[in-house]
């Protein structure tokens, strides 16, 4: 309650900002992908709403993607400085064989990259992939390794007392992309 | 989010409270789901160790924590420490000096006394994990019976489960009641007098023989294992009486049969004394269940616990 | 030097409230005066006891002094200033010691040790049998006539019914006392805990109540059988209490102890297996506890015994099942029954003058001290407003494991008026 005047939060996309994101990249990757095999990991939790959400657009057009989820909180770099944090962990489903297969990996933010360095990891115990690509909604930049999405919705440039949040309404109570700012 | 607080060590399932349990039963269920891969193995605890320090014999509840570790791609150490090369207590305090200086982060103990690992807790930085502590606990084996439990009956509140044979002498009944009784699931024992502690919880309804047992209904019957090495004097008169008055027999099995209970046991069985051949492939048997769910709970446990750190 | 302690009461058996009076005692040691208002007068040491309470010297009929054998836990000489240091002036040592005394040479040589060491009368008590083996009957002649006051193997029973009636018929002649500490070996078994729910839920093997029920009925009935003195040790369960009242309403001459532990503690303090809860007899049910407290409010129990008992930290350091049983009490007791019974007003401190201070002195054929004119200075000087918090400096044993480490009593004992000579 007392910090308030200290944080300011931006909206900067909308809901509708969102879908016509979605819609983008949606038709980035359909081009790429139509007439080989491939499939939609996504990074929980709201990498697989994204997942799900272009799945659903490509459907639409006659595309059929199967989507697995991933969690990477077993494969995390920062395991010693969890703290008190305790996370659930969730279910991986990957309900296809990989080998051979060419993966989007869908994650709604892309920052440092070590979530995705996880990720990678941790898609590779499932099996040998053909060719691994990357789908993000945001990427805020600030990478701390060398990887970088190939599918982007929105570029955003920001400094490192900011974070993005992205709400979905399937996971969140709300629907938008904020950038919030601490002094 | 939660309210968990995180915690050093996991000794007894007295001390757990609800939420802990629900947080490493759920989290168990992805780490189970790791073994279909053809990599079982998530690269977690890379570079931390394991000491597995058994002062009780065991290969079962060993290589289960073994396999457990080794998923998780920490660095696992076994000391066996035969009981006659142990002077007691007098090592117990220089172990403990001897285990600092190892570094370990995680510390697999089981004892033939009571308290034991409580006290290395007290004495060490690592993750003190009981495996079994004398008569006292063995709180991942409970943990794994509700797990597994709990994949047959989703809604297990309410539930009943018959424990059957040496109550006297097992942690795995004292633990495996306490957390049942926790989770609203209802218990009764069965067994010889001898063996059935008066002092016991008083959630322990006793029945007095297999008719009992069986008109009471249970969901779940868990045979119990006859303690002999840890029975100082006689308690029933031979292997065979026992055998007869309360073995899971060919004909209890039938009664299991139509009144469609399930079969558990912690291991290792005895056959011929508390089992038969016939009852280990009885269809509803969780046995092997069982122990899949044991290394999902022990690497549940070991991605739950949290060593302190060395203050630099 | 003379000295005066001015402004306190002092407590006698008989008498709930102590009596507000100031002492004078003499640089002889002897209370040369008592009387509402003393003037101090030259060269006279004042002590101003406002508040304070002077209590005559306890004297405890259960002590372990460790020496000879195991010095490294406790010796004649600290025993002694641990003793003082908790308001005993006098104490029966037992004969569990390495090797056991049971002869008349061990006896004087540790009576010699005392002598050396100056500090209060300790009584060596002498074995019932050889080496406390439960076989033969120890030398009683000799013992007896090196000033033993009573026989007892300590600690551990005498499993032959014939035998110990034999010790009982053969003690008739020599004015011994036989004491008895009661067990039944083959209930107790590898027992470290009092059978019940707290050993169940902590996972030890118990040594149920009747282990000591059955011995103390078995020896009661030896004893009026052979109309012999007998004297039960630590008694720790209720139908033990029972089974002594029954006996003395018929005559039997019997008397009895209990420790401070067993008034005050049950099997639930032990926690998270505190080893210094870890005792003989073990601490039991709260409906024990409850019958042992009203055995000494009727007069069943004669006496308080701390069953002072030193081992090593190290020792008992190890797990519960493997750690020695006995915590120390001579620094404690008087502070435990203070606060738990008299500043509540359970009883007054005439209950404790005359149970921990006359009737042990009986028992053993002392006659009682008292803070009068004409008597040698034995008393202490307790302050009911200080407090005491126990921890290993406060503590002068040389092993200081207590159940009560850590706990602050109200009330403290500013000093210890005794010399020996």
């Amino acid at each position: 309650m007392s910090e308030q005047p200290d944080i300011t939060t931006e909206e900067i996309l909308s809901p509708d900002g969102i879908e016509e994101a979605v819609i983008d990249l949606a038709k980035k990757v359909g081009a790429v992908c139509s007439g080989s095999e491939f499939a939609f990991v996504g990074i929980f939790t709201r990498g697989v709403t994204l997942a799900r959400r272009v799945a659903e657009v490509l459907q639409q057009d006659g595309m059929e993607c199967p989507v697995g989820t991933l969690d990477i909180s077993l494969y995390r770099d920062d395991f010693d400085n969890r703290g008190a944090d305790l996370p659930r962990l969730e279910s991986s489903d990957i309900p296809f064989a990989l080998d051979g297969m060419r993966v989007i990996l869908f994650d709604e933010v892309i920052f440092t990259g070590r979530t995705i360095r996880a990720a990678l990891d941790g898609l590779m115990d499932y099996g040998r992939p053909s060719k691994i690509e990357l789908a993000v909604l945001i990427d805020r930049g600030h990478r701390e390794i060398p990887i970088q999405p190939d599918y982007v919705g929105e570029t955003l440039e920001t400094t490192l007392n900011q974070y993005v949040k992205v709400r979905f309404r399937e996971d969140d109570d709300k629907e938008g992309v904020f950038l919030v700012t601490e002094k | 989010m939660n309210d968990l607080q995180p915690r050093k060590d996991l000794l007894d399932i007295e001390s757990l409270t609800l939420e802990e349990i629900e947080y490493v039963l759920e989290n168990a269920v992805p780490f189970k789901q790791l073994f279909q891969r053809s990599v079982k193995k998530v690269p977690t605890l890379r570079g931390k160790t394991v000491l597995n320090l058994f002062y009780e014999p065991s290969t079962r509840t060993s290589s289960s924590f073994e396999v457990a570790a080794n998923r998780m791609s920490a660095d696992v150490t076994n000391f066996t420490i035969s009981a006659s090369s142990v002077v007691k207590g007098e090592s117990l305090l220089d172990t403990i000096e001897t285990l600092q200086a190892m570094r370990s982060d995680y510390i697999v103990i089981r004892h033939q006394a009571a308290g034991v690992p409580g006290i290395v807790a007290k004495h060490t930085r690592a993750s003190v994990i009981n495996a079994g502590d004398g008569y006292h606990a063995h709180p991942t084996q409970a943990l794994l019976d509700s797990m597994t439990f709990r994949e047959v009956f989703p809604d297990y509140a309410g539930k009943r489960v018959a424990i059957v044979g040496d109550i006297l002498h097992s942690r795995v009944a004292r633990s495996t009641s306490t957390l049942f009784n926790k989770q609203g699931v209802e218990l009764a024992v069965m067994g010889p007098g001898s063996l059935v502690p008066a002092g016991r919880h008083d959630f322990m309804t006793r029945l007095s023989s297999w008719e009992e047992v069986f008109d009471w209904k249970p969901d779940a019957v868990y045979l119990l294992r006859v303690q002999l090495e840890r029975q100082e004097g006689q308690f029933f008169p031979s292997i065979g009486e026992y055998h007869r008055m309360y073995g899971m027999n060919a004909e209890r099995l039938d009664k299991m049969r139509q009144l469609g209970a399930y079969l558990m046991h912690p291991g290792p069985v005895n056959r011929g004394v508390e089992i038969t051949d016939e009852a280990m492939r009885y269809e509803k048997s969780l046995i092997s269940t069982q122990v899949e769910n044991g290394i999902a709970v022990r690497m549940a446990v070991l991605h739950w616990l949290k060593p302190q750190t060395e203050k630099k | 030097m003379a000295r005066l302690f001015k402004n306190g009461s002092i407590a006698k058996a008989g008498t709930p409230a102590p009596e507000r009076v100031d002492v004078f005692v003499g640089d002889s040691g002897k209370i040369e005066r008592v009387a509402p208002e003393i003037d101090a007068g030259e060269g006279v040491e004042v002590t101003d006891c406002s508040g304070c309470v002077l209590v005559p010297g306890m004297f405890d009929l259960h002590v372990h002094a460790r020496e000879p054998g195991e010095e490294d836990k406790e010796t004649i000489v600290t025993c002694g200033e641990a003793a003082l240091h908790g308001g005993v002036t006098g104490v029966v040592l037992m004969p569990d010691t390495s090797p056991a005394i049971d002869s008349g040479n061990l006896v004087k040589s540790v009576h010699d040790l005392v002598a050396e060491a100056g500090l209060i009368p300790m009584l060596q008590a002498g074995c019932l049998t050889k080496g406390r083996g439960g076989e033969e009957l120890a030398g009683f002649s000799g013992m007896v006539s090196r000033g033993v006051p009573m026989l007892t193997d300590s600690d551990r029973p005498v499993p032959s019914a014939d035998l110990l009636r034999r010790c009982m018929e053969y003690a008739r002649d020599f004015d011994v006392l036989v004491t008895s500490f009661c067990d039944t070996p083959s209930l107790t078994k590898c027992g470290v805990i009092n059978e019940g729910q707290t050993s169940y839920q902590l996972g030890l093997p118990g040594a149920p109540a009747i282990s000591q029920e059955i011995a103390i009925d078995r020896d009661l009935s030896l004893a009026r059988y052979t109309k012999a003195r007998l004297h039960i040790q630590q008694v720790s369960t209720k139908h033990g209490i029972d089974a002594i009242a029954v006996a003395k309403a018929e005559g039997v001459n019997v008397t009895c102890e209990v420790s401070p532990h067993h008034l005050l503690l049950t099997d639930v303090d032990i926690g998270d297996y505190n080893t210094a809860m870890k005792l003989n007899p073990p601490l039991r049910a709260s409906e024990d506890c409850e019958a042992l407290v009203e055995g000494l409010r009727n007069g069943t129990i004669d006496a308080i015994a701390s069953d002072h008992a030193p081992h090593t930290q190290f020792e008992k350091s190890a797990d519960f099942a493997s750690a020695p049983f006995g915590a120390t009490g001579l620094e404690t007791a008087v502070l435990a029954l203070y606060d738990r019974f008299i500043r509540s007003g359970d009883f007054g401190w005439d209950v404790l003058v005359q149970c921990y201070s006359n009737a042990p002195r009986k028992i053993v054929g002392l006659e009682p001290v008292s803070i009068a004119e004409g008597e040698k200075a034995d008393f202490f000087v307790f302050d009911p407003s200080a407090g005491t918090t126990i921890t290993a400096e406060y503590l002068t044993t040389k092993s200081p494991v207590t159940p009560f480490l850590g706990k602050t009593f109200s009330g403290a004992i500013k000093e210890t008026v005794f010399s020996v000579g």
